[in-house]
């Protein structure tokens, strides 16, 4: 996964499909769950984009719809973007579209939690603190 | 492949839940991307559940250290998938049309393992809600419905001509 471009609020990856990456043997479509990871991750990214600091989040749920089938002929964008902030919680949206045609694939919705410093994130900074 | 029982105790296990196992594990072991996450079938005596063993790659988070919240979408669309097309008479490869997981513990870097429930098999649908844990079965990290769809013989028909 390659990132492509980072804005205010809005991230743009990029993914090229592998083989390993298929749904089924004799097929060359893309697992489903290669586009999940892909919009988890840029839905991640774009919580820090529209935060602009990098604190610990959690992904709270996510909901994807997949629109059609996906070929592993051409690589693949996802556009996620950050549509609210609370304090607590981010609202993102991200579009999964093939390079090239700009054909929409998937779209996800995704709530994160901000701030989430688990017992062991806290326990590490603990440790370099003191180191 | 290994089991959660051992070899013995599987063949005077009961036929059925054997044959299930077996379907399970020749279905996961046709999609590339679930060989790719290391996924294997095991049998306790409740079912058959899906095993993803931990490997640094599947880490997305490096500080906690935990698992990447894609992996675990993968685990149970992939555990979904295999039950629904398991229970299907024509045992037809079913399209995944959406799944929505929540997340809840952080998952750690560790084995974790996914079991299925079907809620509806329908005609042309199946409803699935997969549960995934890691030590402890009642402490689910992460619950998910997956709805699929079942190809039908006009859908396919479709499908020929020109989409």
């Amino acid at each position: 996964m390659q990132v492509v471009s980072v804005d205010q609020g809005q991230v743009c990856m990029r993914l090229t499909p592998q083989s390993w990456m298929f749904a089924q043997e004799d097929t060359n479509e893309i697992c489903t769950s290669v586009l999940y990871s892909l919009a988890d991750s840029a839905g991640g990214l774009a919580v820090f984009a529209g935060v602009l600091e990098l604190m610990p989040i959690a992904t709270l749920d996510l909901r994807m719809d997949y629109l059609r089938p996906v070929s592993g002929d051409r690589a693949l964008l996802a556009v996620a973007t950050c549509r609210h902030l609370t304090n607590e919680v981010a609202f993102i949206h991200c579009d999964i579209l093939s390079e090239g045609n700009r054909e929409l694939l998937a779209t996800a919705n995704a709530t994160f939690m901000r701030n989430t410093p688990g017992q062991q994130f806290r326990a590490g900074i603990l440790k370099k603190e003191g180191a | 492949m290994s089991t959660v029982v051992d070899p013995a105790q599987q063949c005077s296990g009961p036929a059925e839940s054997g044959k299930e196992y077996a379907d399970w594990q020749a279905l996961l072991e046709r999609i590339p991307y679930a060989r790719h996450l290391g996924l294997e079938v095991q049998r306790d005596d409740a079912g058959v559940l899906v095993h993803l063993p931990c490997r640094e790659a599947l880490i997305g988070n490096f500080m906690l250290p935990a698992l990447h919240g894609g992996v675990l979408g993968a685990l149970i669309e992939l555990t979904a998938r295999v039950a629904a097309q398991s229970q299907d008479t024509e045992t037809r490869c079913p399209r995944i049309l959406d799944s929505h997981i929540n997340y809840l513990r952080s998952a750690k870097a560790r084995s974790t393992f996914a079991r299925a429930d079907i809620v509806r098999q329908g005609r042309r649908t199946s409803l699935v809600q997969v549960t995934c844990w890691q030590g402890d079965e009642n402490k689910p990290i992460a619950t998910g419905q997956v709805q699929l769809l079942l190809p039908t013989m006009a859908a396919q028909q479709e499908d020929r001509h020109g989409h």
